[in-house]
């Protein structure tokens, strides 16, 4: 008993640098969040504080228009998973069922194009989306996002397929289910796990770009989360830390919480897919 | 219930061919088992009855009708498969009535068909389980029950008693025999294990190298194997070969020996041939004459002993229900009655 524990401490003794050098900037943006104005600046820096400002918070809300921008965020995200999804699944079916000519040619295809950083691409694009007359339309940013994730989205979809055991629909069209039908009631339902991890990947990766909704985004009320806040700093005369790191601490929370708690669905998931 | 008729089927994948021409007539009602060595074919050939395998030339007919493009899901046929093929994310009842569910048919009476054959199954007591927290054997049976409540046209199994230890092996075994007399379906079964083949098949068709090398009743396999590779296949401890020059009456091996054996009608002198003799066929005879074997090994199984011995440079083994005191070194003379003899041109393996 004593050993385990000593064993324990020793293992967090180990973790702690890490620990810090993660929680670091949480910590201070934390900190700033809610401390007063008046003592942003103090110096030297200290972690402490004469009172919890929870009214930042509801200030901020409304001087940055965060919920506005929060919805913008929530839209694009939502909007880009499920499209994302949505075309992934069959491409990744099709990767982990058929045989067709140049099949590796399009797997090599998909992990080239995640070598490319958006920023290369961010002219063209938004050229393409003048004109489309996507210009300040969230839909440019939900379909850029999809496309951008869908190299990942199928790779992983495909490989988790490939370890569905081809049996089970084989059986499932013996007991007289359409291709369709199998696919519905028992492919996809096994499938859950991974179409839960490529959603949470192509949530995360949405909710947080920058650069592409900078871009394409002109007038404020378009704009999402990381670019709202971004606004709050630059270009301005007088920058409200407090306000700024309030909004990052709405931000980034909330999803990091729903997410910690998604993980055990995906444990639970991936014991499904024993089948002998 | 329906017969099975398959012509002149081959199968390619690419340009390797799996399957060189099979002809095989099942008959309505029959329990027929498709045997053969690892990779020979077997489970190709079943999965393109099933319909889940493409057909490259030849027909299959289920009843009178040519199914070779009808899909599996309308071929009315039922398959366990090695695996069993359970869908984990639902529980016994709802594997058992998924078919009937799509049929669309009335609750009451997909109750009654589950629960009819589960009581069949022993499987009464488990219907709210999944299928992860049931042994192999009882996996087993819920894939038999799925096969089992839709009264298909004819029943597949690929293998389905190998991943289930020796003794369950055997109780299944005589519970799917059961079955198929009480339920009388069209039954085609593939298994690698001879024994298997033999206690449980009305007809046994051995396969090998996407060939069929002999078609038979298990008896008929036993006692007229067509050629060498049946004789050797069928039975256990396989039966025994002496190589040798035919001669009138006996074969003569390399060591000058004699092997007595109507060879009237059977080949000409000269001829190079394989004699073949079972070890359970073997006896001692008492007069000091016959086949003189040396004892290398004996090992008694309770039942019988069996001895490994040798004859002329090559392995031979008896089987003895009697208990003899062999030792290790100690020449002992066989001998057999003249019908269970068999012979073979040593050439093209067939019976001769
Ligand atoms: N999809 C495929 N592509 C190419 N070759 C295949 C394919 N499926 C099977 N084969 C080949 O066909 C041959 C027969 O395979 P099959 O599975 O029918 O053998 P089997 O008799 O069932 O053997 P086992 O007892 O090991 O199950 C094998 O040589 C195998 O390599
Ligand atoms: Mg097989």
């Amino acid at each position: 008993m004593t050993t385990k524990l000593t064993r324990s401490l020793i293992y967090w003794a180990l973790l702690s640098p890490l620990m810090v050098v993660i929680l670091f900037p949480f910590g201070v943006m934390f900190v700033t969040a809610v401390r007063p104005r008046e003592e942003l600046f103090v110096y030297p820096p200290t972690w402490g504080f004469s009172e919890f400002r929870w009214e930042n918070f509801s200030e901020m809300w409304v001087k940055t228009n965060f919920g506005g921008a929060l919805l913008n965020s929530l839209y694009v995200s939502v909007a880009a998973t499920v499209v994302a999804l949505v075309l992934s699944i069959p491409a990744a079916y099709a990767m982990s069922r058929y045989r067709f000519a140049g099949k590796g040619a399009y797997r090599t295809f998909l992990l080239m194009t995640q070598m490319m950083s958006p920023i290369v691409l961010v002219l063209g694009l938004f050229r393409l989306m003048m004109s489309l007359g996507l210009v300040n339309d969230l839909n440019s940013l939900v379909l850029t996002y999809a496309a951008f994730n869908m190299a990942f989205t199928i790779w992983m979809l495909q490989s988790y397929f490939n370890s569905i055991p081809r049996d089970l629909e084989e059986a499932a069209w013996m007991d007289g289910a359409s291709h369709l039908t199998s696919l519905v009631r028992i492919f996809l339902p096994l499938a859950v796990p991974a179409m839960v991890v490529t959603a949470i990947f192509t949530f995360i990766n949405s909710w947080n770009e920058f650069v592409l909704a900078l871009t394409m985004m002109r007038s404020s009320e378009d704009f999402t989360l990381p670019v709202q806040i971004y606004a709050q700093v630059a270009g301005r005369y007088q920058v409200e830390w407090h306000h700024v790191m309030a909004a990052t601490v709405l931000a980034t929370v909330p999803v990091a919480i729903m997410f910690s708690w998604l993980q055990r669905y995906l444990i639970r998931g991936m014991a499904l897919g024993a089948v002998k | 219930m329906s017969s099975v008729t398959i012509r002149g089927v081959k199968k390619k994948y690419g340009a390797m061919a799996v399957l060189h021409g099979i002809d095989l007539e099942i008959r309505d009602r029959e329990f027929v088992v498709l045997v053969g060595p690892s990779g020979c074919g077997k489970s190709t050939l079943l999965r393109m009855i099933a319909g889940l395998e493409s057909i490259s030339s030849g027909d299959i007919l289920i009843g009178d009708r040519v199914v070779n493009d009808v899909p599996a899901k309308a071929r009315d046929i039922a398959m366990v498969f090695q695996n069993y093929a359970l869908y984990p994310h639902m529980s016994v009842y709802e594997n058992m009535s998924f078919s009937l569910r799509l049929k669309r048919m009335a609750k009451e009476m997909i109750d009654r068909k589950v629960r009819e054959a589960a009581e069949i199954l022993n499987l009464s007591t488990y219907l709210e389980r999944s299928p992860r927290q049931l042994s192999g054997g009882q996996r087993q049976r819920v894939a038999m029950g799925r096969a089992l409540v839709r009264d298909a046209q004819v029943f597949l199994f690929d293998e389905p008693l190998s991943n289930l230890d020796a003794k369950l092996r055997v109780v299944m075994r005589t519970e799917i025999k059961a079955l198929h007399q009480r339920l009388q379906t069209t039954s085609v079964y593939v298994t690698h294990d001879q024994i298997e083949a033999m206690t449980m098949a009305d007809r046994i068709v051995v396969m090998n190298a996407g060939k069929i090398e002999q078609i038979g009743t298990p008896l008929e396999l036993y006692d007229t194997p067509a050629n060498l590779f049946v004789a050797d296949f069928i039975g256990s401890p396989s039966m025994n070969f002496l190589r040798g020059t035919l001669e009138p009456g006996a074969v003569v091996l390399a060591d000058g020996s004699r092997v007595p054996v109507e060879t009237t009608g059977r080949g000409a002198a000269g001829q190079k041939v394989v004699f073949g003799i079972r070890p359970e066929h073997l006896s001692l005879s008492s007069d000091g004459t016959g086949l003189a074997a040396e004892v290398e090994v004996v090992e008694p199984t309770g039942a019988n002993i069996q001895v490994y011995a040798r004859v002329a440079g090559m392995p031979l083994c008896a089987v003895f229900t009697e208990r003899h005191d062999f030792r290790p070194g100690q020449t002992i003379h066989l001998a057999w009655p003249g019908r269970n003899a068999h012979l073979f041109d040593a050439a093209s393996g067939q019976r001769l």
